[in-house]
């Protein structure tokens, strides 16, 4: 099976892809409408918060943070694989990665800015925010810089403004090719802004290919930093079961893990709404499933490893909250975390299904909902038992305002998804083009050999 | 002297580096090849580089002084600022730890090489660009463009070269 | 410049410490509480909220944790299968512990909760941006966070109980972090006073509100650097010192009788608060 069909001629990849961009089918507005619902009551539940105080999603003390962190941290985690397919399949020379890229950085700009406002929608005095940025003032006032929520500010601020760059100028030959085929109002206005002016010459390629290779090289670490530090929000304290060496670790392992299972739901998603069966191959997505199944793995390692390491350590205090994790309140999504994160991803070891879409779309959401759990997992229960038993409360519960704005937040991310899937080509022509050029040559010179290997042996 | 655009339009990627050899070789009166001549591809090709010659990229050097300046304006800026925050002593710690300091350090490091490495780009590249003479909308699809200037009279010979390696379409336009 | 500033001064920021480079002086404010003395009244709990303008939340929220009480009494019961399990309550008056190295202060992203030069745990509350982050990683969980507008509510303040309202402080909005302050207002006002007249303050010359009502003097409030105070003999009696997160006391063979002990100092959050064991049923 193929990654790719070679002969596939390349104005008809040209057509196919800005067919996705032309009139939007009837399906495209209903998933816009909905999407822009579920934000609506996301906006609303907000509103009546910013109104009234955080009482209303029935914070407290001690569980002073809740399902915002958590769901914060969860986007943040899903921006994780967009760079992993952008960045180091790129190094790596890995070029199943171009058909299925483009779609996946858009989705880690649009995850980071989910995140973002999870942030926001978090802070007490929301107005107050940009006490947060270091500007000059008169007074010279600083935020502190030694709190990891700022070096969070600072990790996300220049992970989403790189990855934004990072897209945009891969984008740029596509921009070119949309400004040649399109001629019709403000968007052929908008492809020749944007394109600026990109001809393809033997100047811009080459210089093209340094700085794409240079900013990947950028994005790697700056990927691994920012869940890192997302991480040290917790590691950096005292809590127990915050207080972790190897988050850093897990938390990257569990970004990826979620991201690769989001870019399985989303690739079979635009597969269907835009017909891209042929990019979006079935070969393709097997790769990108052994990949999850690989990430998977390497999560469930991490997460037995730090069990293990609280059980086995003299921390009474940390195996208390491990102990309360399985057993309290907070028990049937712990283990529900488990299974779907460590027993789910089995099913992808196995060829027959590795391919089988419907249970592709089923395994890669369950993953997502594990990995949303897991976060849950690590915020709230550490609150409802941490280090002082008279502030013990198991039994808190987020309200719906709470839960309503998590909600609203995958309409937000649906929204942005989808009309970046209209006004930009969410195919990478040009590199397509590349990966059908490269594997014809390729599977040319395997044929010559073979025919003078066929030849020697006439001889 | 009126100098001409041409633009030769080649299907096969193999005629068009045949067609680019012998322009390279040949000495054509107010041709230069390694200023007038621009290849234009629909995607990158690893041989366009080889076969023009060596031609450099200054865009690492834009990254390298980008992240240098982004990492010590950090340092300086966030330690600077906590010495004069009323110097506020928080947790027990110094007023100027190193530790958070790296952390941001490095952000900004990273944030500085990627801004400067775009900026070095558009300034490497010419972008953004005016369109160039001679365009054709087959470039970005699936065709190979070649755009040479040259003198008036010398434009014949352009065109015999281009037409015996099979160009399927020759634009010309007299330039400035 | 600052950074001129910075250079100059390079190897005193490196090193300003509050608990090694820094010695507090004049003063550096500490806590000592006797829980035998205690008798769980909660007066000291009620005369915070008067002093200290803490808002009434009500049963219903008071029920979902959302209480503002500075300082609280806690109950706890041995768990020793008695006949009556609501017998032999032991109480422990708790509010914010002025830790020395507090790892509420690093955590805060706009640097609104600080270390004074008088060895308190300072919080401002126009700079808070309500991340809550120093709540949760306070070990003791005593940080309030404004859930609600309070001033603007109903039946926190019933209309003759403004009247009550102490004028020294600030009533605080919603999204605010707020905490015991060791009756700063108080402190603030006898350092004016005394600089006037060119000397410091001298013990019982400031008294926060709790201390003031305590029935049975469980609670001691001083400068711990000034030698004659009451707080500074009881610490220096209880063999319990600041800068460290194990006592010698406790290190040496046999352990130690003295009641003198400070809640998770294990943690190195160095507390300002040294509470004094209560003499068990079972020990005598």
């Amino acid at each position: 099976m193929k990654d790719i069909r070679e002969d596939i001629a390349w104005a008809k990849i040209n057509t196919d892809v800005l067919k996705s961009l032309e009139s939007p089918r009837k399906l495209f507005w209903v998933i816009i409408i909905s999407a822009l619902t579920v934000f609506g009551i996301g906006v609303a539940c907000e509103l009546y918060q910013y109104n009234m105080g955080l009482g209303v999603a029935n914070l407290d003390n001690p569980h002073v943070w809740g399902l915002y962190i958590a769901t914060f941290i969860f986007w943040i985690g899903m921006s994780h694989s967009g760079t992993l397919l952008s960045a180091i399949l790129h190094l790596m020379h890995a070029d199943w990665r171009k058909p299925i890229y483009r779609f996946a950085e858009a989705m880690t700009t649009f995850s980071l800015m989910t995140a973002g406002l999870f942030v926001m929608v978090h802070l007490g005095r929301l107005w107050q925010f940009y006490y947060a940025v270091p500007y000059p003032n008169e007074r010279w006032i600083w935020p502190n810089f030694q709190s990891p929520l700022l070096w969070d500010a600072m990790a996300i601020f220049t992970y989403l403004s790189s990855s934004i760059l990072f897209l945009y100028v891969g984008m740029i030959p596509d921009l070119a090719i949309c400004r040649d085929n399109i001629h019709t109002g403000w968007r052929k206005k908008l492809y020749t802004l944007l394109s600026l002016g990109w001809e393809g010459t033997d100047r811009q390629w080459r210089n093209f290919r340094v700085t794409y290779l240079t900013i990947a090289c950028f994005l790697i670490p700056l990927a691994v930093s920012v869940h890192s530090i997302v991480a040290s929000d917790f590691a950096m304290s005292q809590q127990p079961g915050w207080h972790v060496t190897s988050f850093p670790p897990y938390f990257v392992a569990g970004a990826l893990y979620s991201g690769c299972a989001a870019i399985i739901t989303l690739f079979i998603i635009l597969r269907y709404v835009f017909k891209f069966e042929e990019y979006m191959t079935l070969a393709i997505l097997k790769k990108v499933v052994r990949l999850t199944f690989a990430i998977a793995m390497v999560w469930t390692y991490l997460n037995l490893i730090e069990y293990a390491t609280v059980w086995y350590s003299h921390d009474e205090v940390s195996k208390a909250v491990l102990i309360q994790k399985a057993t309290g309140t907070y028990a049937p999504f712990w283990w529900m975390m488990n299974f779907c994160g460590s027993i789910v991803p089995l099913i992808m070891a196995f060829k027959r299904f590795q391919t089988n879409i419907p249970v592709m779309m089923v395994v890669s959401l369950l993953l997502n909902m594990g990995m949303w759990l897991e976060r849950w997992m690590i915020v709230s229960p550490t609150f409802s038992h941490g280090y002082y038993p008279w502030t013990w409360d198991h039994d808190q519960w987020p309200s719906w305002v709470q839960w309503g704005v998590v909600f609203g937040s995958f309409g937000w991310f649906t929204f942005l998804f989808m009309v970046f899937c209209k006004i930009f080509p969410s195919v990478s022509m040009y590199e397509v083009k590349e990966m059908v050029y490269h594997r014809s040559l390729a599977s040319k010179k395997l044929e010559v050999a073979g025919m003078q290997e066929s030849g020697k042996g006439a001889h | 002297m009126s100098k001409r655009h041409l633009l030769a339009i080649f299907s096969n990627f193999h005629e068009a580096e045949a067609a680019v050899k012998e322009l390279r070789n040949s000495s054509i009166k107010g041709f230069d090849a390694n200023q007038d001549l621009i290849v234009k591809s629909p995607i990158e090709h690893p041989e366009v580089e080889e076969f023009l010659g060596n031609k450099p990229v200054y865009v690492q050097w834009f990254t390298l002084c980008g992240a240098l300046t982004g990492g010590l304006l950090a340092f300086f800026l966030i330690s600077g600022s906590q010495a004069n925050f009323f110097d506020q002593v928080k947790g027990g710690k110094p007023v100027v730890p190193f530790p958070p300091n790296f952390v941001l350090t490095y952000e900004m490091f990273i944030l500085g090489g990627v801004y400067i490495s775009i900026l070095g780009f558009l300034i490497c590249a010419g972008l953004p660009a005016r369109r160039s003479p001679l365009y054709s909308s087959k470039v970005s699809e699936d065709q190979i463009g070649i755009l040479v200037k040259t003198d008036e009279e010398s434009a014949g010979v352009l065109k015999g070269i281009f037409t015996k390696h099979e160009a399927l379409e020759i634009q010309e336009e007299a330039g400035k | 410049m600052s950074v001129s500033n910075l250079l100059e001064n390079w190897s005193d920021f490196r090193h300003k410490h509050p608990v090694e480079d820094v010695p507090h002086d004049p003063y550096k404010w500490a806590m000592s509480i006797d829980l035998d003395a205690c008798t769980g009244c909660n007066a000291c709990s009620v005369a915070c909220y008067a002093e200290n303008n803490l808002p009434v939340v009500g049963k219903e929220r008071y029920a979902h944790g959302q209480a503002m009480h500075w300082m609280r009494i806690e109950r706890y019961w041995p768990e020793d299968d008695r006949e009556f399990p609501d017998q032999g309550a032991q109480f422990l008056p708790m509010m914010c512990q002025q830790c020395e190295a507090a790892p509420c202060e690093t955590v805060c992203p706009v640097g609104a909760t600080n270390h004074t030069p008088d060895g308190l745990n300072s919080q401002i509350y126009n700079r808070c941006i309500g991340s809550r982050y120093c709540s949760a990683n306070c070990p003791f969980k005593v940080r309030y966070f404004n859930w609600y507008d309070y001033p603007t509510t109903e039946n926190v303040w019933p209309a003759e109980m403004t009247q009550q309202l102490n004028p020294d402080i600030t009533v605080r909005g919603k999204g605010v972090m707020e905490k015991c302050t060791f009756c700063i207002q108080r402190i603030r006002v006898g350092q004016r006073n005394v600089k006037n007249e060119g000397r410091v303050l001298r013990d019982g010359e400031v008294q926060t509100a709790c201390q003031q009502v305590c029935p049975t003097n469980a609670i001691t409030f001083g400068n711990l650097i000034d030698t004659e105070s009451k707080v500074h003999q009881q610490w220096k009696a209880q063999r319990v010192e600041l800068a460290v997160d194990e006592q010698t006391k406790d290190t040496e063979e046999g352990g130690s009788d003295l009641r003198g002990y400070r809640i998770l100092e294990e943690l190195r959050p160095y507390p300002s608060v040294m509470y004094m064991e209560r003499v068990r049923e079972s020990a005598i």
